[in-house]
């Protein structure tokens, strides 16, 4: 199974060539800028199919949906070209998109909680790779110290214990990725118009309605229908098809 | 009904031949039929009753029944004179009544015979019988009943141009109530069949055989799904006449509005009433009369048509630009115009957009509502004031309206083009600033300023860096083995470290101990040479197996070291000073041995023995 996802993967990666994608990524560029947003849209779309993503990707085709007026997906890729790369651009589009957003969410927090803000504030892989490093690193010195002759060791042992000082604090960082990663899944709602009931089921009351482009979290999951919460803690049951994980 | 003369032609003839001789007039000829033998409840059929040659004073009763109600009764007479065999005339006079009657219930019924009372006898006509069905029975003579082209057409004083028995274009033949038949509203809907959005006209009659002085009050309905507006309301009645089911009626339009449904599904537009006055002066009366519904099915609109497109009708959008080419600061004006048929009110145009460089303002509107025959529609203008905040030229796009034509069934769309504007820095810029003026009027004048604005979206990036999806590092499969493996090859090595001194540690008392097993081996060797005479080889075996006990024991070689660095490095390992003095002494009568070996057997002996006691003694310093 493994094996086999490696080698959709190789062959995947392999269906352009870096100069081919970077001539579709222009021609979905030319599209949009002619008004032709169908197939803008297929351009950028093509190339997140085929491995070819990033930030850039993924900006320009959230921007394109906030050219079309689909807030939903929009913020959806603007989001995601966020944690792929922090830019102002991203930061201005995504603005201007959640200024359109029809809803208010009352109550909520001006600023998100404070593992969130670490999660988007660092880098997943700089800190884990620092991390891997680090540590092993850190036992490569104590390592010295046991081989090295009483008197010549010193350093090892002093450096082992600087690099194992560091990859704590290195993992901390990235233990908070991992949490954050594992515990919230957030999301976009994609749907114009999207109940949120009291209970999974179709027949269940209506507590609110909540509208294309608003960031939720996802909770759990009971046949078609998610359990979502708003910024503010308020919370309902609604179609899962309706929103998007980020 | 056709009637085959003038009125008063009619009784010109009468008055001339009132004057013949009553000599002339042939017998009396009594008879009634009827236009057909099948009705319908619904259906109203004719009876016609003729008498020829009835004497003065003479009577028709005709026919009635409380199976049958009478609707109308209309009379003629004619008269005819023929030149008899005796140079005579003859007149002929025939009076012929037609009765519409309709039937109260279906059965095979009798229509009783109509009576002929003269003075001299009474006459009887022949019953008719006929098959009543529920409801309508078509007519068989239907396609006789038409008209045939009448020549005298518009001609003065020929035919009968208001009466006619077809219906009105898109009015259909009302179906005279079995109560109030003289009075009553009818209500007709141009459409059976229509789709949301799109016009259909109610139009709201009254039918009357009465002297009809006015309308007092009239409640329309409440048009629940519609949306409505009046089209026609008659300030004053004007009658036309209509023949109904062969019953003659006056109809008055007294409102018509159009519709147009907001909503699919079976929609009903409910009776309307009024009070209706008839008669006039003393002799009026006021009626209570409540109309028909009408009932109109609305279809939605055909999926697949663009989201925007809910105006139904026929648009043509147009727009109009004052200038494409103006100073900064200078506003500009765009006309954008809808016109063409359907429902002006509830139609919305597409707003103005322009770059940001281009501020639009909120337009005014102006709607101009028409109506051709029938036909709702209008123009509607929206004039948009443009106000540019930079230089440069800029295109404005082109609109574009959806909409669906009910007509062809199609969803249509109306374009403009898209226009370029020019803006310039503006006169008191440029060549103000040419001039000589250190800051001229133009940069003074904020509405003249080239306003760089952040505003709309950020642009695409024009170049990428492809990245596959990031993977968490800790979800990658060398991860853990990495993370975990590090301190476990540490402690691995610890371990081992820790086991290889604990082994090294084993062998070197092994060592000592297999030294110290050699050194007495060789003292016991030693003992051999005791006997055989060669004294320097025994005292330099007991030396060596001293020294080589003393490696053992101490850890490290002392051959060759000093005796006093040989008693301090005893005295660091701890031997007592009493050991220490007994191995010096050993040592020492060992090397007098070896390099003066005068003694006998006895002073070997003693030697053998101090070295012995030393090495005995050595664990239990």
């Amino acid at each position: 199974m493994t094996a086999a996802l490696l080698l959709a993967s190789v062959l995947s990666q392999a269906y352009y060539t870096p100069a081919e994608a970077q001539a579709v990524f222009g021609q979905a560029n030319d599209a949009y800028y002619k008004e032709d947003y169908a197939a803008a849209q297929q351009g950028f779309q093509k190339l997140l199919d085929h491995g070819y993503g990033g930030s850039d990707v993924l900006y320009n085709l959230g921007t394109l949906y906030l050219a079309k007026g689909r807030l939903g997906e929009a913020v959806l890729y603007l989001e995601r070209a966020r944690r792929a790369g922090r830019a102002a651009d991203v930061e201005g589009n995504l603005a201007m998109a959640k200024a359109k957003q029809l809803d208010q969410v009352v109550g909520a927090a001006a600023e998100e909680p404070f593992l969130q803000r670490v999660v988007a504030a660092t880098s997943e892989p700089f800190f884990s790779w620092a991390f891997l490093v680090l540590w092993v690193g850190a036992f490569a010195g104590f390592g010295l110290f046991l081989v090295l002759r009483p008197g010549r060791r010193g350093w090892a042992l002093a450096a082992g214990a600087l690099a194992l000082f560091a990859a704590l604090g290195a993992g901390s960082v990235s233990a908070v990725h991992y949490t954050v990663a594992t515990t919230v899944t957030e999301a976009v709602v994609l749907a114009p118009e999207l109940k949120a009931r009291e209970f999974p089921k179709d027949s269940g009351k209506v507590s609110f309605e909540v509208h294309a482009g608003l960031k939720v979290r996802l909770l759990e999951t009971a046949g078609p229908f998610v359990r979502i919460r708003l910024p503010n803690g308020l919370e309902g049951w609604t179609e899962k098809d309706g929103v998007a994980a980020l | 009904m056709t009637r085959t003369g003038d009125r008063r032609a009619w009784a010109a003839l009468a008055l001339a031949v009132a004057a013949a001789p009553a000599s002339a007039l042939a017998d009396v000829e009594f008879y009634q039929t009827v236009d057909r033998t099948e009705v319908g409840t619904d259906d109203t059929f004719r009876v016609t009753v003729v008498v020829s040659e009835a004497p003065e004073g003479s009577q028709v009763q005709f026919p009635a029944s409380n199976d049958f109600e009478q609707l109308s009764r209309s009379q003629s007479t004619q008269m005819s004179y023929s030149l008899g065999g005796g140079g005579s005339g003859v007149i002929q006079r025939v009076q012929k009544w037609v009765l519409v009657l309709r039937a109260n219930r279906a059965g095979n019924l009798t229509l009783p015979p109509a009576v002929l009372v003269t003075p001299n006898h009474t006459y009887k006509t022949e019953a008719l019988k006929l098959t009543v069905k529920p409801g309508r029975v078509s007519d068989p003579n239907a396609a006789r009943a038409q008209r045939p082209p009448n020549p005298f057409q518009g001609f003065p004083g020929f035919g009968f141009p208001e009466d006619t028995d077809e219906p009105r274009a898109g009015m259909p033949e009302p179906e005279i109530p079995r109560s109030d038949s003289d009075l009553f509203l009818k209500a007709y809907l141009d459409k059976e069949e229509l789709y949301v959005g799109e016009q259909a006209t109610l139009s709201l009659y009254v039918f009357s055989r009465l002297d009809l002085s006015s309308v007092d009050a009239l409640t329309m309905p409440k048009l629940e799904g519609f949306w409505s507006e009046d089209l026609d309301s008659p300030s004053q009645l004007v009658g036309e006449q209509r023949l109904v089911g062969g019953v003659p009626y006056r109809a008055f339009l007294l409102k018509r509005r159009v519709l147009f449904p907001v909503r699919a599904g079976a929609l009903t537009v409910q009776p309307a009433e009024a009070e209706i006055t008839t008669g006039f002066l003393f002799a009026g009366r006021r009626l209570h009369r409540k109309g028909n519904a009408v009932e109109v099915k609305v279809k939605p609109l055909p999926p697949g048509g663009p989201a925007n497109a809910t105006s139904v009708g026929r648009w043509r959008l147009s727009e109009e630009v004052s200038q494409t080419q103006v100073n900064l600061g200078e506003p500009i004006t765009v006309k954008v115009a809808l016109e063409g048929q359907g429902n002006l009110k509830t139609v919305v145009l597409p707003p103005l957009t322009a770059p940001p460089a281009l501020k639009v303002y909120d337009p005014t509107t102006t709607d101009k509502a028409t109506s051709s025959r029938g036909v709702m529609g209008g123009r509607r203008l929206q004039e948009y004031l443009v106000m540019p905040q930079q230089t440069g030229t800029f295109t404005v796009p082109g609109l574009v309206f959806d909409y669906f034509d009910s007509e062809t069934g199609r969803y249509e769309s109306s374009r403009t083009d898209p226009f370029s504007v020019t803006v310039l820095p503006g006169a008191n810029g440029v060549s103000a600033t040419a001039s000589g003026p250190r800051f001229p009027a133009a940069l003074e004048d904020p509405a003249q300023k080239n306003k760089l604005e952040l505003t709309g979206l950020r642009p695409l990036r024009y170049q990428a860096r492809f990245q596959s999806p990031e993977v968490p590092l800790w979800t990658r499969p060398f991860f853990l083995p990495v993370a975990a493996g590090a301190p476990a090859a540490f402690l691995g090595a610890l371990l081992l470290g820790m086991a290889r001194t604990a082994l090294t540690t084993e062998d070197a008392a092994k060592k000592k101990r297999k030294q110290a097993r050699a050194a007495r081996a060789r003292l016991a060797a030693a003992e051999k040479l005791k006997a055989a005479g060669r004294p320097d080889q025994f005292y330099g075996e007991v030396e060596k197996a001293l020294l080589g006990f003393l490696d053992a024991k101490l850890g490290q070689p002392v051959a060759g070291l000093t005796r006093d660095r040989l008693m301090e490095v005893m005295a660091a390992a701890g031997v007592s000073e009493d050991r220490r003095r007994s191995i010096a002494a050993a040592l020492e009568v060992c090397e007098m041995g070896r390099y003066a070996p005068g003694g006998g057997n006895a002073a070997r002996g003693q030697a053998l023995d101090q070295a012995a006691a030393a090495m005995e003694g050595w664990d239990a310093r």
